[in-house]
């Protein structure tokens, strides 16, 4: 039996490489019961390997973990059993109706045959799919899919619920409403969270967030300590001569300025006070000028020199800023 | 257990769902029963009425080539059946079936239970060219021929699992499939007899494991008793290696061997995949 314990996910050294490219070099954390725990990174960044060995669908190189005390490795069906996974992309059968892939689902994972009908009407009541129970999933918006697969991936009464993106690709409407199931699950059921995510509000939903980059964890806390890790408040401002606001603020103040197109940005305390004097004394002409607390885009900025949502648009990125950069 | 009868159970609910699959498996064996049956068996009976063979009189080139047509259709379906584990690879299912407590080995049986028994329903539906075509075959033909079509179903499904679990492509699959299947369907004497082959073609004939499972279908469907010597060597159903003729429990247990060979690399080649 499965030891009470408040974490249920323990990871230990864990390593992947891949020939000479190590993925993931030694990464240590714990997840604990009944939270939800935000992995993010930037694209390459060892994420998905990591949530791939968690899954038992990679081997590790090195290192041991543990999901609800069954190890990785020697106890796969285990594990596999305790977890559920809604994938990035579509992992449904479209040629099936909803009922046909839930009831699929409740034999892959030996749930009680009398028990099925009535979690599968359950879960589908939950994502308010029952009336398209028989209808072939191909008819199925893109939101209804996601919300059939997360419907799937709780059928098995699963401790942990692994979710890569999951709301990727979908209106904003859309993403409300399964976040809104999200909540409701957790909070009813206690069931674990681990999420990836390229969207800042989504990651904002996290009791604790992990930054990878490199292989490694470069960051874990809770939102609201990763953004005082920044350091105060941060200033955006777009000059008439930011060479020359750049030079004053560096010398008055003693600020580290970070220049991003043709806005300035540094980080101050109290920044609203410091906002009043610090337009009466600047001798450049400013354009315009605000102050924000710092978001987990500003977090994640500081800490891989990337923002998050840079991640999303593969492929088609416009070029935010002007040519000289 | 279970897991193999649900894997088994999808493919053949979408194999009764998909009924434009389910037509146009019918159109390439009719397409070669028409063409072939029809066309060479005026040329081959005027040939074989020029040469005044009396004793051939009875060949029927419709009824030779129609247990080769059936068994084309047994020997393609079930290895090209193989292609639904690519297609759940490049379609994202098969993640949910990696991740689920199955194990590998049984989602592998499950998979080419199911293109066997699509393989073998399909066989069947062709049996419903008889009454068409006007060859007789009786009940205890069918009886004979059933698990004859299983039992091929099983080790081409198996090869075609074997070759699905290498690769990740659909357009890969197929082209990999079709360089197997066509030397092995067109060797196999399915579609004329093998009789005076210059030796190395001979050689590949014999080596051909199909040859020996056509000739299970043709004996199966044939009332090869009752035809006379002649006839016999001319349909090519004196089938013979190194001079040895070949046996019907002989041949059953060659492909029972391969299906076995193969449904065990077909599993090991599964397990290793990604």
């Amino acid at each position: 039996m499965y030891i009470m314990d408040d974490n249920v996910i323990e990871v230990k050294g864990l390593k992947k490489k891949f020939g000479d490219f190590e993925a993931v070099s030694g990464v240590d954390f714990e997840v604990r019961k009944g939270e939800i725990f935000g992995f993010l990174g930037p694209n390459g960044a060892g994420k998905t390997t990591t949530i791939n060995m968690l899954c038992t669908m990679t081997r590790p190189t090195e290192g041991d973990a543990s999901i609800c005390g069954h190890d990785i490795f020697r106890e796969k069906g285990k594990v596999r059993e305790s977890i559920g996974i809604i994938f990035q992309e579509n992992t449904l059968d479209e040629k099936l109706t909803a009922h046909e892939n839930l009831m699929l689902h409740c034999r892959f994972y030996s749930v009680p045959r009398d028990e099925r009908e009535k979690r599968v009407s359950e879960v589908l009541r939950m994502v308010e799919l029952d009336d398209k129970r028989n209808e072939v999933v191909e008819n199925y918006s893109g939101g209804m899919k996601r919300r059939l697969e997360i419907a799937r991936g709780l059928l098995h009464y699963p401790r942990v619920l692994f979710l890569d993106e999951p709301t990727v690709g979908l209106d904003p409407q859309t993403r409300t409403h399964i976040w809104d199931y999200i909540l409701e699950l957790k909070n009813r059921e206690g069931i674990t969270i681990f999420l990836t995510t390229h969207y800042m509000d989504e990651a904002e939903y996290s009791d604790r967030i992990a930054i990878m980059d490199h292989g490694k964890i470069i960051a874990l806390d809770t939102p609201d300590n990763l953004k005082k890790k920044v350091g105060g408040d941060i200033i955006e401002l777009v000059t008439e001569d930011n060479e020359r606001a750049r030079g004053e603020i560096v010398s008055k103040y003693g600020k580290e300025v970070k220049e991003k197109g043709t806005t300035l940005s540094f980080n101050v305390n109290n920044g609203s006070e410091f906002l009043a004097s610090f337009i009466k004394d600047l001798d450049v002409e400013v354009r315009n000028i605000n102050l924000h607390r710092p978001t987990l885009n500003d977090v994640f900025l500081s800490l891989t020199g990337r923002e998050i949502r840079d991640e999303v648009s593969n492929g088609k990125k416009k070029p935010k800023f002007g040519p000289h950069h | 257990m279970e897991a193999i009868f649900a894997v088994w159970q999808r493919d053949l609910i979408k194999f009764f769902r998909d009924r434009a699959r389910l037509l146009g498996s019918f159109a390439m064996p009719l397409m070669f029963l028409l063409i072939f049956g029809i066309g060479m068996d005026g040329a081959l009976s005027s040939m074989l009425n020029v040469s005044g063979m009396d004793q051939l009189s009875n060949f029927n080139y419709v009824s030779f080539i129609y247990p080769g047509i059936i068994a084309m259709t047994v020997f393609s379906t079930s290895i090209f059946s193989a292609l639904s584990v690519v297609n759940d690879k490049e379609e994202g299912y098969m993640k949910e079936i990696l991740v689920s407590p199955v194990s590998r080995t049984n989602v592998a049986i499950g998979k080419i239970l199911g293109s066997t028994t699509v393989a073998v329903i399909q066989g069947l539906l062709m049996l419903l060219f008889i009454p068409l075509i006007g060859v007789e075959v009786g009940i205890m033909n069918i009886a004979k021929l059933l698990p004859i079509m299983f039992l091929v179903a099983f080790t081409l499904s198996s090869i075609g699992m074997m070759v699905a679990s290498t690769l990740k492509t659909s357009t890969g699959f197929q082209a990999v499939i079709q360089v197997i299947i066509f030397p092995m369907l067109f060797l196999s004497g399915a579609f004329f007899p093998l009789n005076g082959m210059p030796d190395w073609m001979n050689a590949l004939v014999k080596i051909n494991p199909m040859t020996y499972a056509v000739d299970l279908f043709k004996h199966a469907m044939l009332d090869v008793n009752s035809m006379n010597e002649t006839l016999r060597q001319a349909m090519g159903l004196n089938l013979s290696v190194f001079g040895h003729q070949v046996r019907t429990w002989e041949e059953i247990a060659f492909i029972m061997a391969l299906g076995a060979l193969f449904v065990m690399l077909a599993t090991l080649f599964f397990n290793r995949s990604e």
